[in-house]
């Protein structure tokens, strides 16, 4: 810093990051979180509604992909 | 020298005045700009341009998470942050080697698009049209308002104005019609920003490797909703630009002068093409190209370079009359760059900020900006480039490499061509922006609109590419990546008012150095250790005086047009200052509960 004066460092840079056990968003939820793929796709499924775990598109000329 | 010749004209004896203007209003930070004018020739003998803010970005960086640095560096500016944490983002997955999914890069550009389009109309309608209104143009030049009133405006059918002082009514502030519709329309863009990068104007959604904004359909059919609502707007304000601009011209003769300097643009490109960029510095050249606009480096109207590798390779920062000690003592951080070419001491990889604060002296150090030039390889001069407030250098660049060929924009060599669609009142429009003579303070503001047209035809293809990706369910937008131990990354990108690159160097994980180079520390340098004065001064230095006005009552109208064609923004000028007697509180909240603090 040269010849500037500064003070006392007030942020503790050490405090952890991450918690061991804790859930990290990258690695994903894919089992809970059915319509979303590994591979970064998703479908329909997505969406909520009845059974929403369950159904892809209702019908097959509907397209498969996420909702709004 | 690298600057702008003087012109040879008839001289009457000097009667000189000292002027200044610190800070200047309706810009963002602290900008002074000390003149001399000379009253009898009617034009600026000397100019200094100064700031007096420091603050330190590149010191404190040091030692962070590297993945912390977009959202820090955010905070450099309070209007275009999100520019920088898209930079940085570039640098960080240059240095980690991780390349977003191609939704992501779409959604970036998107978000990035909805910035230039706000903060374009924002700076152009609502800050830069106050010096061009009715209220100041009668102050300052009335013969010019009576004119204004007896001359139609040729584009009068597009944007519904008949004469030139009914433009200029529409221009006052807080009252006009141009100046609230130009508030409304940046909010709606806002909106569209927030769309895709959760916040404005620090984005909470963009991160290296990805975006966190969901993919829905929604949210691009929101955006394009938005879109539409403006773009008739966006065709009003460039016919409405080119009136006002011509007439400047015609009503008084000699303008183009005002604020003119020979061409050095420089532009780092923007909207990465995300079929092709993988973010290595080995393809640089290459993914750079391929940008949607393209960068380059413009000198007298030719096209330099628009290798990015070159334009990174030449990049020097001088001291000369800045508040900092040299650091060409200091060990090296990179001596060659992966290509293996040598990195010179100067350049913003082996930069270390030591600040020096001392007393202000014109005839040595008066700035906390330092002087970032560039190294022209065939010359070996060093090139103080502007950025032609970002949308001239742009344009400009664009136009001259001829690369740019999409459904909605197209680089012919000499102009770019912009179609817009229907809208609610206007039918599809295709705008021409043609490479203008000179590199001055009109054809800098000129470009603003239709650089604000740009971004919305981009947007338009961007919009189409997205939503076929999300209709086939390709909705990934973010890569994991591991941070190396050791790594180098530069990013280059375009801040709304020019030229943006930061360069990232890691080591154990942590920053070792970083430095952030945004547009204004090119365009508001001080004289470097050559003596070579920086844009602003080079500009407003030579250029001359139209304002009817004498010394007691001068208002530098004409200075202040040159200045504030540039865009100037200082809060990121300089690289925090807490003033005398202030108290910080420090809070902490950790996450985990206490035992964590």
């Amino acid at each position: 810093m040269g010849s500037i004066r500064v003070g006392r460092a007030q942020a503790k840079p050490d405090t952890p990051g991450h918690v061991s056990g804790m859930h990290q968003g990258n690695q994903g939820r894919y089992q809970d979180q059915t319509g979303h793929h590994r591979d970064g796709t998703s479908d329909a499924r997505r969406s909520t509604g009845i059974h929403w775990k369950r159904h892809d598109a209702l019908v097959d000329a509907m397209p498969n992909i996420s909702p709004g | 020298m690298t600057t702008t010749e003087a012109r040879a004209t008839e001289r009457k004896p000097p009667q000189i005045v000292d002027m200044s203007w610190d800070p200047i209003t309706r810009i963002i930070g602290n900008l002074g700009i000390y003149t001399k004018i000379d009253f009898a020739n009617r034009e600026v003998v000397e100019c200094h341009s100064t700031s007096s803010l420091f603050r330190g970005y590149s010191v404190f960086m040091k030692g962070k998470d590297p993945r912390d640095a977009g959202f820090i560096t955010s905070r450099i500016c309070g209007i275009c942050g999100d520019n920088h944490t898209t930079c940085s983002d570039y640098a960080q997955q240059m240095a980690y080697g991780v390349k977003p999914p191609m939704l992501a890069e779409h959604i970036v550009n998107l978000g990035e698009a909805a910035e230039y389009m706000f903060d374009h109309t924002i700076f152009q309608d609502n800050l830069v049209f106050v010096d061009f209104c009715e209220a100041m143009v009668k102050a300052t030049n009335p013969g010019v308002l009576a004119r204004a009133e007896r001359t139609a405006a040729p584009r009068g059918d597009i944007h519904g104005y008949r004469t030139i002082a009914d433009i200029m009514r529409a221009f006052n502030p807080f009252e006009g019609e141009i100046y609230k519709e130009a508030l409304k329309v940046s909010r709606v863009t806002r909106e569209m920003f927030c769309l895709m990068e959760g916040r404005h104007v620090h984005p909470s959604t963009l991160y290296p490797g990805g975006v966190g904004t969901m993919p829905q359909p929604t949210a691009f059919t929101d955006y394009l909703s938005r879109l539409m609502r403006i773009i008739d707007f966006i065709k009003k304000a460039v016919a409405l630009n080119d009136d006002v601009f011509d007439f400047f011209y015609e009503a008084l003769p000699g303008y183009e002068e005002v604020g003119r300097r020979r061409v050095l643009l420089g532009c780092w490109g923007a909207f990465q093409d995300p079929k092709v960029v993988d973010y290595r510095y080995e393809t640089m050249n290459t993914w750079g190209k391929a940008m949607y606009v393209t960068p380059g480096i413009v000198v007298d109207g030719e096209l330099v370079t628009n290798n990015l590798v070159d334009i990174n390779l030449g990049l020097r920062i001088m001291l000369g009359s800045s508040f900092y000690e040299d650091w060409v003592n200091e060990d090296p951080f990179v001596t060659r760059d992966p290509l293996g070419n040598p990195v010179d001491m100067r350049h913003p990889w082996n930069q270390t900020t030591v600040p020096v604060p001392q007393k202000r002296d014109f005839d040595g150090n008066y700035s906390w900006v330092m002087s970032p030039r560039w190294l022209d390889p065939r010359t070996g001069d060093h090139l103080a480039l502007d950025t032609g407030g970002g949308p001239l250098a742009r344009l400009w660049s664009t136009a001259l490499s001829g690369i740019v060929d999409t459904p909605y924009v197209k680089a012919t060599g000499d102009s770019v061509r912009i179609s817009l669609p229907k809208g609610e009142s206007l039918p599809e429009t295709t705008l021409e922006w043609r490479i203008p003579k000179w590199s001055n303070t009109i054809e800098r503001d000129r470009a603003r609109p239709y650089f604000v047209a740009y971004a919305a035809a981009m947007s338009l293809q961007f919009l189409e590419e997205a939503m076929g990706l999300v209709r086939s369910g390709d909705t990934k937008v973010f890569e994991n990546y591991e941070v190396p131990d050791e790594a180098i990354g530069c990013g280059f990108h375009e801040a709304v008012r020019g030229v943006l690159s930061h360069h990232l160097v890691i080591k154990d994980k942590k920053i070792a150095n970083y430095h952030p180079y945004p547009p204004t520390p090119w365009n508001a340098s001080p004289r470097d250790m050559y003596g070579t004065p920086g844009p602003y001064e080079d500009a407003v230095q030579g250029q001359p005086i139209f304002e009817e006005n004498g010394p007691d009552d001068f208002k530098g109208v004409d200075i202040m047009r040159t200045v504030r064609s540039f865009d100037p923004c200082l809060p990121c000028g300089v690289h925090m200052y807490v003033g005398k007697g202030k108290t910080l509180t420090t809070m902490h909240s950790p996450t985990y509960g206490a035992s964590h603090g």
